[in-house]
């Protein structure tokens, strides 16, 4: 008996660990130096995997019924308690999270050497991986929220960890605030969410969905995906990403590539019974995924910034997981979250690795013929090139296909969708073929005859990562449906879209393979082998439209600066407006109208007091005589 | 029967009682007004707690309860404590400036 | 007939005392004024059938303090002079105002009642003999928090007066 309980609850000492690791090295900061620091926090990260793992073949032994354990109920009614529960999403997820975890705490192991702070670093980063697997692992929207908190606090600490670069504080700043306006939203649905269904437990809310009108489904779908929006970087809370960039890069491999930012699309999963009864939350999602999708694979193609490109990727890649969750292609949506935190963590830390060989050069003009210096470095981000484009049989073509594939099943206005989805995979390929290109090939007329292969450390990730990338695909093809069956439990009551059957799939899948060939050979075709200074332009008159697709892409069609405009300088002046109406002259107006009202009235009732007894007497007698004059004429005004 | 005789068989209730308590209690109010010698107005303080009394004990007697004449006793007991208190003060007052005219005790005035 | 002189014989003597009380000039004669009305009252209180109040009357009141007020008269001196010529603001109003309200009150008793004096309160007949026992039964069940509370009140007063009249100054010189 003992046995079972404590088989039920080894999962938990999967998340607790990395917060054990945390607060460990915490106290032992002045201690350790740098080895020890690696040998605590790299071994106790496997452990977590190899745990994580353990459940994982647990969870698959029991048919994926998921496993819920309370750990004490906070309120009985409404019904709060602090619980977690390990189902087939979770499962992925840790393992997702405590593999990737490991991977990419051994690569900053190298890349973060001899910084100042570099235990300080681990202990950020292992409390990021506790609240990520509080995130993804709580049983209910509570705990859910306090991961969901606890992951932008440490996000924040490390976008903005080397704090000495203003940039860098700003940044971070920047992430928090947006994810502020989104968290909002999370909060408000939450407490409409406790208003109907009396509770927080996710099985207890999702299987009585029924009760609840649809109206409130949409409100509360609608204020969700607020908070959705601001974690996983849509449309137009978007702008954070880029920004963090400024933070270490294997931070960012983690947290703003592969397991954070999903966190908005893991948690429009979850409710996903809430989702599918409400048609306008499922255009919505559709439309913004749609929009974030273009947009930022838009404004990818002219970026310098090695690191910007892949961010603006990232938000790419996230509008697609979107769209899929729109098309109500939940396992699809999944399934790109799974293999796009894969290849982006590799081609994060072929940047990372880059970054360092370079010397924290992060401009990629600068850069080009890295090719015969990395070889390594090299072809794992090549891997990745190929998969995020969508090239069979690596990892992205699997997924985005379902994608694609799902969109265009739903018919109607979802045809317009998929190609619109079909051009933002386009467009996916020509940025990464151009980044790929520019880093590693193309000759920009810089000697790098002093840069080396980076070292063991970090190609061995990228080895590992690079395998994965080629492989992870196959967990869910059109011919083995894997991820299906361990989602099962989760989408029981949820009308997921099937794939078109024969022709149309075969059809669909072409295209979407050709789409990614066209973008890498239009990439090849301008920066492998400079067609365009080989034609004349001029006849074409294409100039000035490429310097306006340019200029629009490298400022983001201009939203941040009109976001700054309308928001940061509009609220700057309201303010300052409201600082001098509201505070100066009402309320301190308002309190200085006290204080000299008191005042004024004090010296006129001090008057009356003479010091004098007798007077005293005479103010006595005339109260007394009112007092008679009262007792005498209440009676009569009675009757 | 004629109005004399009336006068004559005269009983005495509770209102003689009463007026008789207040036509005290204004003599001593008029005392604490008219007098500026503080010993004479805690005399008059004491004309009005007495006449307070008056009242408690015809009511105890009107309504037949005792408790009026507790209250008394109450009464009693903080007149006793108030002219103990108020003469000490006032003997500490003429120490200082051998009057015990309360005009000139006007260090309090606001 | 008897029982109207029991009231009216004490009643005059208590005004009496009282406007003597207002009136004289001599702080003793002030105080002989005072003994004569609650002397006098002690005596209403019998006819009231209040004979325990009436005897703590004379003791506490006619007895103990009234002997404090004569030690102290003689402490501060009867032979100041005292004005009583000006008058402050509103005095005359007032004297005339109370004077007015208690007479017109009178009458208005008087008169309505059919020189009866029963207007609000109609004879009636109850016997309350207000014995010590009786007295003692009521206060120290019903009313044993107040009397308690009334004690250390007292205790607090003895302690004020003995603090306020004690003279430092001279007590350090003489030291």
């Amino acid at each position: 008996m003992w046995l079972e309980v404590s088989l039920e609850f080894i999962f938990l000492l999967s998340i607790f660990l990395p917060f054990l690791t945390a607060i460990f090295l915490f106290l032992n900061k002045k201690l350790f130096n740098e080895l020890m620091t690696n040998f605590f926090t790299l071994n106790a990260a496997l452990l977590s995997f190899a745990i994580a793992a353990y459940s994982f073949v647990a969870l698959a032994l029991n048919k994926f019924n998921g496993v819920n354990i309370e750990l004490f109920q906070w309120i009985s009614n409404p019904d709060i308690s602090i619980g977690f529960t390990l189902d087939g999403l979770s499962g992925i997820m840790l393992i997702l999270v405590t593999g990737l975890s490991f991977v990419i705490q051994l690569f900053s192991t190298s890349y973060m050497e001899k910084d100042e702070n570099y235990s300080n670093y681990f202990i950020y980063f292992n409390f990021f991986v506790f609240s990520m697997l509080l995130l993804v692992m709580s049983s209910n929207f509570l705990v859910m929220f306090f991961g969901w908190e606890l992951v932008g606090l440490s996000s924040y600490l490390l976008i903005s960890f080397w704090s000495k670069k203003p940039a860098a504080a700003k940044a971070g700043n920047k992430a928090f605030v947006i994810n502020r306006v989104g968290d909002f939203g999370f909060l408000i649905g939450l407490m409409i969410i406790l208003d109907n269904f009396n509770t927080f437990d996710f099985y207890t809310i999702l299987n009585n969905t029924n009760e609840v009108s649809e109206n409130t489904i949409t409100l509360i779908s609608l204020f969700l995906l607020l908070g959705a929006f601001g974690k996983s970087a849509q449309f137009p809370l978007f702008s954070w990403l880029p920004d963090a960039m400024e933070g270490p890069t294997p931070a960012s491999a983690l947290i703003h590539a592969a397991t954070m930012v999903t966190a908005g699309v893991f948690m429009l999963v979850r409710i996903s019974p809430l989702l599918q009864h409400s048609n306008l939350a499922s255009l919505l999602i559709t439309v913004f995924g749609l929009i974030t999708a273009l947009l930022a694979a838009f404004s990818a193609i002219n970026q310098y910034d090695i690191k910007k490109v892949l961010a603006y990727s990232t938000i790419s890649q996230l509008g697609f997981m979107f769209i899929a969750i729109g098309a109500g292609a939940y396992v699809a949506a999944i399934f790109h979250l799974v293999t796009h935190a894969f290849f982006k963590a590799l081609l994060f830390l072929g940047a990372g690795a880059v970054i360092h060989s370079m010397h924290h050069e992060q401009d990629i003009r600068k850069m080009g013929g890295l090719r015969k210096q990395m070889p390594i470095t090299a072809s794992m981000m090549g891997v990745g090139t190929l998969a995020i484009s969508g090239i069979p049989p690596l990892a992205g073509f699997w997924s985005k296909d379902e994608i694609l594939a799902s969109v265009f099943a739903n018919g109607g206005i979802y045809y317009i969708f998929w190609a619109l989805t079909l051009g933002a995979a386009f467009l996916t390929a020509f940025y990464m073929g151009r980044h790929w290109l520019l880093i590693f090939e193309k000759d920009n007329g810089f000697e790098h005859s002093d840069i080396n292969e980076a070292p063991k450390a970090m190609t061995r990730p990228l080895l590992l990562l690079g395998i994965f990338s080629i492989f992870i695909g196959f967990i869910n093809t059109p011919f083995f449906h894997g991820l299906e069956k361990v989602l099962h439990v989760n989408l029981e009551y949820v009308e997921v879209t099937h794939l078109p059957e024969g022709i149309t799939l075969i059809v669909l899948a072409v295209l979407s393979i050709g789409a990614g060939f066209t973008g890498l050979i239009i990439a090849f075709l301008f920066f492998g082998i400079e067609l365009h200074k080989r034609i004349d332009l001029q006849k074409f008159k294409l100039e000035y439209p490429i310097k306006l697709i340019k200029d629009l892409s490298f400022n983001v069609l201009y939203l941040n600066k009109f976001g700054n405009l309308f928001f940061v300088s509009g609220m700057k002046n309201l303010t300052r407006k409201v600082a001098v109406v509201v505070d100066g002259i009402l309320i301190d107006g308002s309190v200085n109208f006290v204080s000299t009202a008191f005042n004024t009235t004090s010296k006129i009732t001090s008057t009356t007091q003479t010091g004098m007894v007798r007077n005293y007497v005479v103010y006595f007698g005339l109260f007394l005589l009112l007092l008679i004059v009262l007792f005498i004429a209440t009676p009569m005004l009675q009757s | 029967m004629t109005r004399r005789k009336e006068i004559a068989m005269l009983e005495v209730t509770t209102d003689w009682y009463l007026s008789l308590a207040a036509i005290l209690f204004t003599i001593g109010f008029l005392g604490m007004m008219i007098r500026k010698n503080a010993l004479i107005m805690f005399m008059c303080i004491e004309l009005m707690l007495n006449a307070v009394n008056l009242t408690f004990i015809s009511a105890s007697k009107h309504f037949g309860q005792i408790e009026g004449q507790v209250f008394v006793f109450f009464v009693l007991v903080v007149a006793a404590a108030e002219v103990v208190v108020g003469l000490a003060i006032i003997v500490s007052i003429f120490r200082k400036q051998s009057s015990a005219s309360v005009d000139v005790l006007n260090v309090a005035r606001g | 007939m008897f029982e109207a002189f029991l009231f009216f014989a004490p009643a005059s003597l208590i005004i009496l005392g009282a406007l003597i009380v207002i009136f004289a000039k001599n702080p003793v004669h002030n105080a002989m004024g005072l003994v004569m009305t609650l002397v006098s009252l002690a005596i209403i209180y019998i006819t009231l059938n209040a004979t325990f109040v009436a005897m703590v009357q004379m003791l506490v009141y006619a007895g103990a303090v009234m002997t404090l007020f004569l030690f102290v008269i003689m402490m501060i001196g009867v032979d100041k002079k005292e004005q009583t010529t000006d008058s402050i603001k509103g005095q005359t109003f007032l004297v005339s105002g109370v004077f007015l309200i208690l007479i017109s009150l009178l009458v208005y008793v008087a008169v309505s009642s059919d020189f009866k004096w029963d207007l609000w309160f109609p004879p009636v007949e109850y016997d309350v003999e207000g014995t010590p026992q009786l007295i003692a039964g009521t206060l120290f069940t019903a009313w044993i928090f107040p009397f308690e509370i009334i004690s250390i009140l007292l205790i607090v007063a003895t302690a004020a007066a003995i603090a306020l009249a004690y003279d430092t100054k001279k007590r350090n010189s003489n030291a």
